[in-house]
């Protein structure tokens, strides 16, 4: 397995979201919501599935888009709302729909992802008759929402090729868990359903890409049924850019001890000079693009 | 086509089927789906029942979901019917339906999904008129046929735009007053572009304009023939678009305007049709618009009490013989 281009996937997005940051106190950019922390899921999901297999995912979408291979100036052009970006400024960050990598959809309000995909699934499977599956990607606290639990009744009813993907940071924005978690894991809710669980490290790429592929490739592809992978991982950043964090720098800095991008920086042995190197060819590859794309057009419209 | 037996009016919902039938004929992205779907198509297109027993999918009594997941299945290329059978149940859905279906149509590639449901008249949660909440949220369009031919037309051509249409049935419409040439047989297939209304009644001397649709506009048609008056009678048959050119151009004839409406006025299309067309035609309005319609209050479960929802004939023609002057 080789991990050097999942390292430099996370460490793109980690990347592109720290500048897009520096944009949105500069007022270039939004309120934009990040993945800081949590890019192992997207990256080692996206890696573990087809290119012709979909996502749906949620409004800190940014990781996925890239995860799943976006080019970049297409999405940084999104992100600021210029006429060149994926769907021409009409979405921004959190609505963004790009069918030509199959991350079909972006939703911003919570749970409507997972109905969406359960639809999506099944047209893949009933009606174009293919083998792709979808992968849906959602928050712990998305469990809290009823059209999670009424597309799961669905999804296994109907018995679609669905991976659940639950991004579990312990936290419903800017809310702690205690306040909208019954249950100690995400996964036991699932036997409500009779819908297959297992919880892991999230932020171990490795591990999310390897338990991915044997989901899908041995459960939701063949037997054409949902699972539900949850994921512990740990939100690095606020829950959106301009709010306060209820949590304590303290608190955030103990987080930062499983910032996922350690242990592939271990286990791939990378001299401080090889990490630069890396490091500095993606945040070049950035800053070139974004000039670019500040020269880009703003998007014109005519409504009526 | 419909065995339904214990449904008195059937001949516009009849036609609707009929026309989706024939579209699925021809067009194999067309699926039905929606709670009791299975009973739904079982009784009222046993047809496609038979011919299509892939093509429509039971849901559970899960309305948000639901939609949502029809809006996935667009996404892979189908063109979903959403049946969600009574209107009132719409509010299950209006999330669904107004930030999923409305945005995802205007982000990405507009895609082809029709939401239908049925006015009923069964008391406060069944009995109620949603229709004119969604001409409010851009990316849906809203239909209400008055009678089958118009049906059948209106649900061809939504079959076949890249557009979100909610298709509303209007169930108190009584089968028996339908005009033989508003019916449809095996041999038309009518096409009625979205957004243009129809002159049921037109005369050179005519006084008023009445515009209507669905209930009260059969209502008005069948009053307007007995008491023989010179008013030209608007169906507007979508409520969104709204056809003011048609509309405009009446009303510069006759001089005045009158809406009824079957549902509550207040911040009703009438109200919208009311602000447009005094600007439009100020200078040929004799008049103030007037609009008549169902007062601001909960729909009562009685048969008798449903007499003060609409407008009575006697109130219609006598605010109607006020404005011909």
């Amino acid at each position: 397995m080789n991990l050097l281009p999942l390292y430099q996937r996370m460490v793109t997005i980690r990347i592109v979201e720290t500048r897009l940051q520096e944009l949105c106190f500069k007022g270039e950019a939004g309120d934009l919501h990040f993945s800081k922390g949590q890019e192992a899921i997207s990256v080692g999901v996206c890696a573990a599935l087809r290119q012709s297999d979909y996502i749906v995912t949620h409004h800190r979408t940014i990781a996925h888009e890239i995860a799943k291979g976006s080019a970049l100036r297409p999405l940084i052009a999104e992100v600021l709302g210029k006429a060149t970006g994926i769907n021409g400024g009409l979405a921004g960050e959190m609505h963004i729909s790009n069918p030509t990598i199959r991350h079909i959809f972006s939703f911003q309000l919570v749970g409507t992802c997972v109905p969406v995909a359960t639809g999506l699934a099944y047209a893949l499977r009933y009606y174009k008759k293919t083998d792709d599956v979808v992968a849906v990607f959602f928050g712990d606290a998305a469990t809290s929402n009823g059209q999670v639990h009424e597309a799961l009744n669905i999804a296994k009813i109907k018995s679609v090729p669905l991976l659940l993907v639950c991004e579990n940071n312990g936290l419903a924005g800017n809310i702690r868990k205690e306040y909208y978690l019954p249950t100690e894991t995400v996964a036991e809710r699932m036997a409500a359903y009779g819908v297959e669980a297992e919880t892991i490290d999230g932020n171990d790429v490795s591990l999310v890409q390897a338990n991915t592929r044997e989901a899908v490739e041995s459960y939701v592809r063949p037997e054409s049924k949902p699972l539900l992978l949850e994921m512990n991982t740990t939100r690095l950043c606020c829950h959106k850019q301009g709010q306060g964090d209820i949590r304590s720098k303290e608190e955030i800095a103990k987080l930062a001890e499983r910032d996922p991008l350690l242990p592939v920086e271990q286990k791939l042995r990378l001299t401080q000079e090889q990490k630069e190197r890396i490091w500095s060819k993606i945040e070049m590859e950035f800053e070139q693009i974004l000039q670019h794309v500040q020269k880009d057009k703003w998007p014109t419209w005519n409504p009526n | 086509m419909s065995k339904d037996p214990w449904f008195r009016n059937r001949l516009i919902r009849d036609a609707s089927y009929r026309a989706i039938y024939d579209r699925m004929k021809v067009d194999p992205s067309i699926y039905i789906m929606g709670e009791g779907c299975h009973m739904k198509i079982h009784f009222d297109a046993p047809q496609i029942e038979k011919e299509f027993p892939d093509r429509f999918i039971t849901l559970p009594i899960s309305e948000d979901a639901n939609t949502n997941f029809a809006v996935g299945m667009s996404l892979a290329g189908v063109k979903p019917i959403v049946d969600v059978i009574t209107a009132d149940f719409l509010y299950r859905t209006m999330d669904s339906i107004c930030n999923t279906v409305a945005k995802s149509n205007f982000v990405s590639e507009p895609k082809t999904i029709i939401i239908r449901s049925e006015f009923l008249t069964a008391g406060p949660t069944t009995g109620q008129r949603p229709e004119n909440l969604f001409t409010h949220i851009p990316g849906l369009n809203v239909v209400i046929p008055s009678n089958p031919y118009d049906a059948a037309g209106l649900t061809y051509t939504a079959l076949q735009e890249k557009a979100a249409t909610l298709f509303f049935e209007d169930r108190m419409i009584e089968d028996k007053t339908t005009s033989p040439t508003d019916m449809i047989d095996d041999s038309s297939h009518p096409s009625i572009p979205l957004g243009k209304a129809s002159i049921r009644r037109s005369s050179l001397r005519s006084s008023v304009t009445v515009v209507s649709y669905a209930l009260t506009l059969r209502m008005l048609q069948i009053l307007f023939e007995d008491e023989n008056v010179d008013y030209d009678l608007i169906d507007l048959r979508s409520i969104y678009p709204v056809d003011y050119e048609l509309i405009a151009e009446s009303v510069i004839k006759t001089g005045a305007l009158l809406i009824v409406e079957p549902d509550i006025t207040y911040s009703g299309v009438g109200a919208e049709i009311a602000a447009e067309i005094s600007e439009m035609c100020f200078r040929h309005l004799r008049h103030p618009v007037k609009r008549l319609g169902a007062p601001r209050v909960t729909i009562p479960a009685s048969r008798k009490l449903h007499e003060y929802m609409l407008p009575s004939e006697e109130k219609v023609l006598e605010v109607a013989k006020e404005l011909s002057k």
